[in-house]
This record gives structure tokens, sequence and C-alpha cells, in this order.
């Protein structure tokens, strides 16, 4: 009994000793989510990285760091063994009973609290602050805005009172069952700030299975389908979907658009996805 | 008895009627203007003969194996026929096999079935012919197994192809298309009239081998051509739409408080009333929170299980 709390007195001492304080740029970080992985090298910080999930495989040099698991199984051993400064996490994905265990162990954590689309700016900076990083997040966090700024004011006519009627769309996330985007996603907010209005924005959960029947009733005038991981077959596997919803305004008018995963992940990525599927409803 | 046969073809005919007007909007059959006919011909319909197809077939295979395995507890699902067709087409979501469009996951399905009731009869037979305990112990031996690879290959991959393939695995009705009924229609027909035949030898094996031999069956014989029909028609449910838990186990027990155990009665009326259960199920999951849809199958064992366990403290099951 004496030995074992020695060793633990000894791992919280080791692990103390070895943690960074606030502001200081830790050396070694473990990212437990793919976009805080994209985000962190985007902060400069992608050499201090020794550690990512399996999923994190943007940018290319992601997938060559040591992997410790999935985003809600990660493994508790990978983590310790690398003798992180800190371990971020997300609050959109991983499991708080993994953070409480890390922190009981005295391993640093920090968690990225920002899930919606304008909270990411302040998002960056908190992270940047605690990881020493101010500046470069503040550059991030500014041209992040000016790029919502300019992404959303396009379609807004300047001294007009009236906003133009918006288009009604829907993003399928899969087609075969039928998942949409909703409330609370990213996604979500995109096509608002481009001008759509979602027409499963009302819905009960951030990925509702949307009825078919619905989706013929509410005519949306665009669907934009997400190629997700399935880079190549999507239009295959949506081709069904699409026959039945023959009628439906947007496949009339061919307004139906594949867009890359790019809106999947709050990041350096989602200002790129923004614009994609607005160049693209624009035209 | 032919009163209550005929209540039940109503029955079952009416929940068609009605699960087919009825939904997350109520279309009124007199005034069907262009977009309401759209949904009701081709979202509507085919769904709904979807449900009927397979709430007939997991009825129907259910009602036959709990007699030819003689064990109350069986269902379609414990042969593992279920668990190969899922795993199956799980590999084939997760794997982003298209190599068929949008037939692709049915009819890896339907093989992945087919395949699992072969190796489930493999190891049931021996000595020229088929032994229940035997078939039952295969089936949930293999069901284990790939129920095991089915979780291995899940916690193995994307948090996105999981979320793809626990919908499919617990029953998806919404993507029902009228090209999926013809196939449909034909192995559930073929599944049950073939055990509509062996009806009368099904009564007899419920009485054991022995009986059944002096009443001039060959119990391995009929047997086995019992187990092709359910597996014809475990295979066709599976791949119309996944697993729905509840109406090829208890239905036909439902069935049995009511109107015997003869298999000439049990094995059409466990069919229908199977059909309109899923039908009504259907109905409820894609009305009550729309324009969200439910799983039909957590909606089965939630209207049924109550209403079993209540007729289990009603009725004297077994005798006793």
């Amino acid at each position: 009994m004496k030995k074992v709390l020695l060793f633990l007195t000894l791992i919280v001492f080791c692990s103390f000793s070895s943690s960074s304080r606030a502001g200081e740029t830790p050396q070694r970080i473990i990212s437990l989510a793919p976009n805080m992985t994209e985000i962190l090298f985007a902060l400069g910080l992608g050499n201090t990285i020794v550690g990512v999930t399996s999923f994190c495989d943007f940018p290319d040099e992601a997938k060559r760091k040591p992997k410790v698991g999935g985003m809600s199984n990660p493994s508790l051993e990978a983590v310790i063994s690398l003798k992180p400064d800190v371990v971020v996490m997300t609050i959109d994905g991983n499991p708080r009973e993994f953070e409480e265990r890390l922190r009981s162990l005295g391993i640093n954590t920090y968690v990225f609290r920002a899930r919606r689309l304008w909270e990411l700016p302040q998002g960056i900076r908190d992270l940047g602050k605690a990881l020493g990083v101010q500046e470069r997040a503040e550059t991030f966090a500014r041209e992040f805005e000016a790029a919502l700024e300019r992404v959303g004011a396009g379609e807004r006519p300047i001294g007009t009172h009236k906003p133009p009627p918006r288009e009604k769309a829907l993003f399928i996330v899969w087609p075969e069952p039928l998942i949409a985007a909703g409330p609370g996603t990213v996604i979500n907010d995109a096509l608002t700030l481009i001008g759509l209005d979602n027409i499963a924005s009302k819905s009960r959960v951030s990925y509702p299975k949307y009825s078919i029947e619905e989706i013929i009733r509410r005519a949306p005038e665009v669907i934009i389908i997400g190629r997700g991981m399935e880079r190549e077959g999507i239009e295959k596997i949506s081709a069904g979907l699409l026959k039945r919803l023959h009628a439906v305004p947007a496949v009339r008018n061919k307004r139906v658009f594949y867009v890359s995963d790019d809106l999947y992940r709050l990041g350096p990525r989602t200002i790129r996805g923004i614009e994609e599927i607005s160049r693209l409803v624009d035209r | 008895m032919k009163i209550r046969m005929f209540l039940i073809v109503a029955l079952f005919f009416l929940v068609l009627v009605l699960a087919l007007f009825l939904g997350p909007t109520v279309i009124s059959p007199f005034a069907v203007d262009p977009t309401s006919r759209e949904i009701l011909f081709s979202i509507r319909a085919p769904r709904v003969v979807v449900a009927a197809l397979m709430g007939m077939a997991l009825g129907a295979s259910g009602a036959v194996l709990q007699g030819m395995l003689r064990n109350p507890l069986a269902d379609p699902y414990i042969l593992g026929i279920s668990s190969g067709a899922s795993l199956s087409a799980a590999l084939g979501i997760l794997g982003g096999l298209t190599f068929l469009g949008e037939f692709t996951i049915p009819v890896l399905a339907f093989i992945g079935a087919i395949i699992t009731g072969s190796i489930v009869g493999m190891m049931g037979w021996k000595r020229g012919g088929l032994w229940p305990e035997r078939l039952l112990l295969a089936g949930v031996g293999l069901s284990f197994l790939f129920s095991a690879l089915l979780m291995l290959i899940m916690s193995v991959s994307s948090d996105e192809g999981i979320r793809k393939a626990i919908l499919w695995i617990f029953g998806d009705l919404s993507m029902s298309d009228w090209s999926r009924i013809p196939y449909g229609l034909s192995f559930v027909l073929a599944g049950t009239i073939l055990a509509g035949t062996k009806a009368k030898a099904l009564n007899a094996l419920i009485l054991g081998d022995e009986f059944a031999h002096s009443l001039g069956f060959t119990p391995h014989r009929e047997r086995f051509i019992l187990f092709v029909a359910v597996g014809l028609l475990t295979a066709a449910s599976v791949s119309l739409g996944g697993m729905i838990g509840f109406i090829g186990l208890l239905v036909p027990h439902i069935i049995r408080f009511f109107m015997g155990s003869d298999g000439r009665v049990l094995i059409p009326a466990s069919a229908l009333v199977g059909g309109a259960l899923l039908c009504v199920a259907d109905l409820i999951s894609r009305s009550v929170i729309p324009p969200m849809e439910l799983p039909a199958g957590i909606i089965t064992a939630l209207i049924g299980s109550p209403y079993f366990l209540y007729l289990l403290r009603r009725k004297n099951v077994l005798g006793v």
C-alpha cells in the first residue's frame, strides 16, 4: 500500500513538474479532435504535436503523427506514455470523463468550447492565450472574422431595408438513410450566413433523420450533398434519393450540389467550405 | 375461427389504407393536389408495402421457427441469419461499396443472410437431417461471432460510418422504393407459401419426431423444407429494411393466445398481423415528431411488448 502511494505521489509530482504554466508555449501537445489538430497546425504549433486521433487526417503531416485512438475512445495509456504538456480536447466529441481522468492524473488539459461558427474566433483567441501563441491566434481570429463578414455581406445589398427572399435549402449529410444538417451545426450557421433558409433548422436534433415526404412538401430550392469521406461514390449513392425527389424545385432546376467535407470541421478550412457553397449557389 | 380470420384480413387492409393516408400530414383521398399525389404514390405507397412485406415475413417465419425448433423463444433472428446480413451490409456501408448503386446494401444483406443460413444449416446437419437443438446452438454461436465481428469493425471505423451502419441495423424503412418491391414480394410470397404448404407437417413436428413419423411425415425432410422457407423470409426481410425486433418473436404468441397453434391458421395470421403491426409502427415513427423520423423497430417493441405482457397475465399460457 505504501509503495503504491509513493508511486502515485511520484506520478503526480512528475506530471506537475512537467506541466506548463498558462501562457507558456507547451512543447508536447496531444490533440484529441481532427478540427483541433487543424487549428493547432494553423497556429504554427504543428511541430509540438506529439499525438493525434486516428481521424486526424489534415494537414498531411497530421497523418504521420503518433495515434492515440479515436475521438470518443482515446487510449489513456497512449496519452500518458507520450508525456504531454497539455492535451487539447473539444467539448463536441470528446468524453468529459476522459478529461476528468486526465486531470486526476495531473495531466494538463485544454477544452475547446466553441462549437458554432461565430464562437470560433473567440475560441481561437482563448486557445492562443492558453498555449502562449496570442499573436498568431489574434491574426487567425481577425482573418476569420473578416472572411465571415465578406461572405455574409455579399448576400445583403446595402441600403435595402428588406432582405431578399431567402432560398430554401437542405444540406444532406448522408443520403441513405437520409440525414440532414439541422440546428446547432456549423453547416446550419453557414447556410444562414450565405442567405439560405435551412428547411431542417427547426428539427429537434442536430443531425435529424429527415422525412422524405417532408422534403417534397417543403420544396427546397437548393440541395447540397456533403461528400464526406466518400469522395467518389456519393453521386451513385444519392441517385436513388434524387430520383425520388424529382419533383422538388432543387432537383427540377438542377440546383443540387456536391461539396467537400471542409464544412464538417470547425477550423481553418471552414471558411473555404462556406465559400465553396456560396460560389455554387450563386452561379 | 373463420370470422376471426376474416377480421384479421380486414384489419390488415384497413391498416394499409390508413398508413397510406395518415402521416406527418394527413392526405385526404378526396382532395389530392400534385404534391400530395407525388408523396402518396412514390413515397408512402412503396413504404407501406415494404413495411407490410417485412412484417409478414417476420411474423410467418417466427411462427414456423417456434414450431419447428419446439422453442417458444425462437425468432427469425436467433438463427444468426440477420447478424450475417447485418455484418455483410455494414461491411458494405463502411467499405463504401457502391457497385450496384442503391441496390448494393440490400443485395449484400441478402447474400450475407443466405450464406449464414447455409452455414447454420450445415452445422445443424447430422446423420441425414437437421436437428432443432443443433440448429439453435449453431445459430446462437454464429450470431455471437458475427455480432462480435460487427462490433470490432464498428469500433475501428469512423464516427460517420458507424452512424450510418447503426441506422441501417436498427431498421430503416425510409428508403423503401418501388424498385425493391418485386424481389421482396417474390421472396416473401415464396417463403410464406412454402411454409403454408408444410403447415400440417409443422403441426406434427411440434408433437415430436416420433409422433410426426407415425403420422406419415419424414421429420428431417419436412424440417429442411421449413428451414429453407424461414431462410428466404428472413433474408428478404433483412434486405428490405434491416432488423426489426419483436414481431418475429411475439406476434406468433399473440396469435396463439387467440387462435390456437394450428399451423394452417397460425402462419397466415402471424404474417398478416405482423405486416399490420409494422405498418402501424412505421406510421407512428414517421408521424410523431415531424420532420424527424424514428426507427420503426423501437415503436414495434414499445407498442407490442406491453400488450404482450398484458395478455400473458390475462390468458392461460401453455395451459398453466
